[in-house]
């Protein structure tokens, strides 16, 4: 073999390589989507779901007349975005703070936000579910919104303390020639050059709270569930009797909003993702 | 000087308000759960509590059903952690081999796994992947001649099937930051092994690996922590059994405090969980600083 055609060779070896582990990465949702998609009369080989060899759109149909569908949305959407929203205006400003103090609180108070992102989340579900139960708070949007908002502040503020440290510092000195007040310096200054570091975090707290399923179990009585609740209300019974139709229809629709996002949006998921990979 | 100051000052009205809130909403389930970790409180039962000391934690220590559920979360995190590190090295090392076309494409596409919901993810593998009679993993083993096991009813093979599911929702994650590491190592370093007569299984053991010392570091605290917790999963792959082969420390906690109402020793298993991960964080920032010095 000339060094041009083991070269090739490689080449088409690489690919095929990558190829198989795109298959094993989409494999699971493309099945759902393919299930989705069939009637579920009866239990089918991968390939017969694949092909769509029993077309039809009424698991769809059951996700939104049994399933409630709408209803759960509504709770997944409310939470999601206001924890988002709370989330930025909380930890925007504070990271931006932190990053403005001097050297040896500010690693003490870094220390402490990293620490926070090491807990476990039946640590915060557990004591929040039976205060929750004796204040009669089960079940309220607001008290699953603080349990959510007890995992993305910390990591939400980790996140930006390297975006806004990667501002120079020449930048804000020249905004106080200029005659900028504190709040210039932070709104007109600095906050543009980390505008995409704060988008990426808005999408990741989304997807984290769009997905997010142990505090909806402890905290979310009847009225606050969202999705994730809502699907398992097709999952009781034995494996058998399941309906795997209506259940890959459902999930389904709960994963293609995040999957789009994430390649829509994947230039600021990947910088969110890698941001502070490698930081002192 | 005066500019000292007022830089001091302006940093700390940003950061104010937003440091006590985020201690108030983590310290106080934090100290709440310890709080009734050394209480005799039950669910319903909220006004009649007794402290008891740490008799919760030394009757979950001296709990097999405990023990098991600690055995069950490290082989489960350690399995997550191995697979996790070994395939994202491998599948970014290859992406970043400079015959890889339209790389951006391969890497969205890679990320998928990772922001798929965990129950559903839970689901997918569940009723299309391991299923017996009509699963891919079957039906790919008997295309092959091989077995078609039970995979989520035996004992024997359910740990692995759940260590391989989770792994498929954390490689992305590695497959990312050592891909970003990798773009940043310059080129002449790859050929300069090339010149030297190595394959590259021996680029990556001896050239990529030293250098991506922090990275694996990194991501081997946010697979370990993610994996220490993990409940959603699980919750929906297998509910914790057959048995309590796959109940982990966080489905235990829920079994004891919420199924079985008895919230101080819940609240035990919860707080032991946080301790481990406490250590875990001291030994992380420990290593970090070390190799941070290291490299100057």
């Amino acid at each position: 073999m000339s060094p041009r055609t083991r070269q090739r060779a490689f080449t088409v070896l690489l690919h095929c390589m990558l190829g198989l582990w795109l298959v094993y990465s989409i494999l699971p949702p493309l099945m759902l989507l393919a299930a989705s998609f069939n009637s579920t009369a009866l239990f089918r080989s991968p390939i017969d779901l694949l092909l769509l060899r029993d077309f039809s759109l009424e698991n769809f149909g059951d996700v939104f007349t049994r399933g409630d569908f709408l209803f759960f949305f509504q709770n997944s959407i409310i939470i999601s975005s206001s924890a988002v929203v709370i989330t930025l205006v909380v930890c925007v400003p504070m990271a931006y703070g932190l990053s403005k103090i001097s050297g040896r609180t500010r690693s003490v108070v870094s220390f402490g936000v990293l620490a926070m992102r090491f807990i476990p989340y039946v640590v915060f579900a557990l004591p929040l579910f039976l205060i929750y139960v004796n204040l009669g708070l089960a079940g309220s949007r607001a008290g699953l919104l603080l349990a959510h908002l007890a995992i993305h502040i910390p990591f939400a503020t980790w996140m930006l303390i390297g975006y806004f440290e990667s501002v120079p510092e020449e930048l804000e000195q020249a905004g106080i020639i200029d005659g900028c007040t504190p709040w210039n310096l932070f709104w007109d200054v600095t906050l543009p050059v980390v505008r995409p570091g704060v988008i990426a975090l808005a999408i990741l707290v989304f997807v984290i709270s769009w997905n997010e399923y142990l505090f909806a179990l402890f905290l979310a009585g009847s009225n606050a569930q969202p999705l994730t609740v809502g699907i398992t209300r097709f999952l009781g019974g034995a494996e058998a009797g399941v309906e795997y139709g209506v259940i890959a229809a459902y999930s389904v629709l709960i994963i293609a909003p995040v999957i789009v996002f994430a390649l829509a949006a994947n230039r600021y998921i990947v910088s969110g993702m890698t941001a502070g990979a490698v930081k002192g | 000087m005066a500019d000292m100051r007022s830089r001091l000052t302006r940093g700390w009205w940003f950061l104010a308000p937003g440091l006590v809130l985020m201690t108030l909403i983590v310290s106080v389930p934090l100290v709440m759960a310890f709080r009734y970790s050394v209480h005799r409180v039950f669910l319903y039962r909220f006004n009649e509590q007794d402290f008891v000391g740490l008799a919760n934690y030394l009757r979950a220590f001296r709990d097999p059903l405990y023990i098991n559920a600690l055995k069950t979360t490290v082989i489960f995190t350690l399995g997550c952690l191995v697979l996790s590190i070994v395939l994202g090295l491998l599948v970014a090392f290859m992406l970043n081999s400079r015959n890889v076309r339209m790389r951006p494409m391969w890497l969205a596409l890679f990320l998928i796994p990772f922001v798929v919901t965990p129950v559903v993810a839970g689901i997918a593998w569940r009723f299309f992947m391991w299923q017996q009679e009509f699963g891919v993993i079957n039906e790919i083993l008997g295309a092959l001649g091989g077995p078609s096991p039970y995979w989520l009813l035996e004992r024997e093979t359910v740990l692995l099937a759940a260590i391989i599911s989770n792994s498929w929702h954390l490689t992305p994650l590695a497959i990312l930051v050592f891909y970003a590491a990798l773009t940043t190592i310059p080129e002449d370093l790859f050929d300069a092994g090339k010149t030297d007569g190595a394959g590259p299984f021996q680029t990556l053991w001896y050239i990529v690996l030293p250098m991506l010392r922090l990275h694996i570091l990194f991501v081997s605290i946010i697979v370990i922590t993610s994996a220490f917790r993990e409940f959603d999963m699980i919750w929906s792959l297998t509910g914790g059994g057959p048995g309590r082969a796959t109940t982990v420390l966080s489905i235990y906690a829920y079994d004891r405090g919420i199924a079985n109402q008895d919230m101080g020793m819940g609240n035990s298993i919860a707080f032991s969980m946080f301790i481990i991960m406490a250590v875990a964080a001291w030994i992380y920032i420990t290593l970090y600083r070390r190799f941070l010095e290291d490299e100057g």
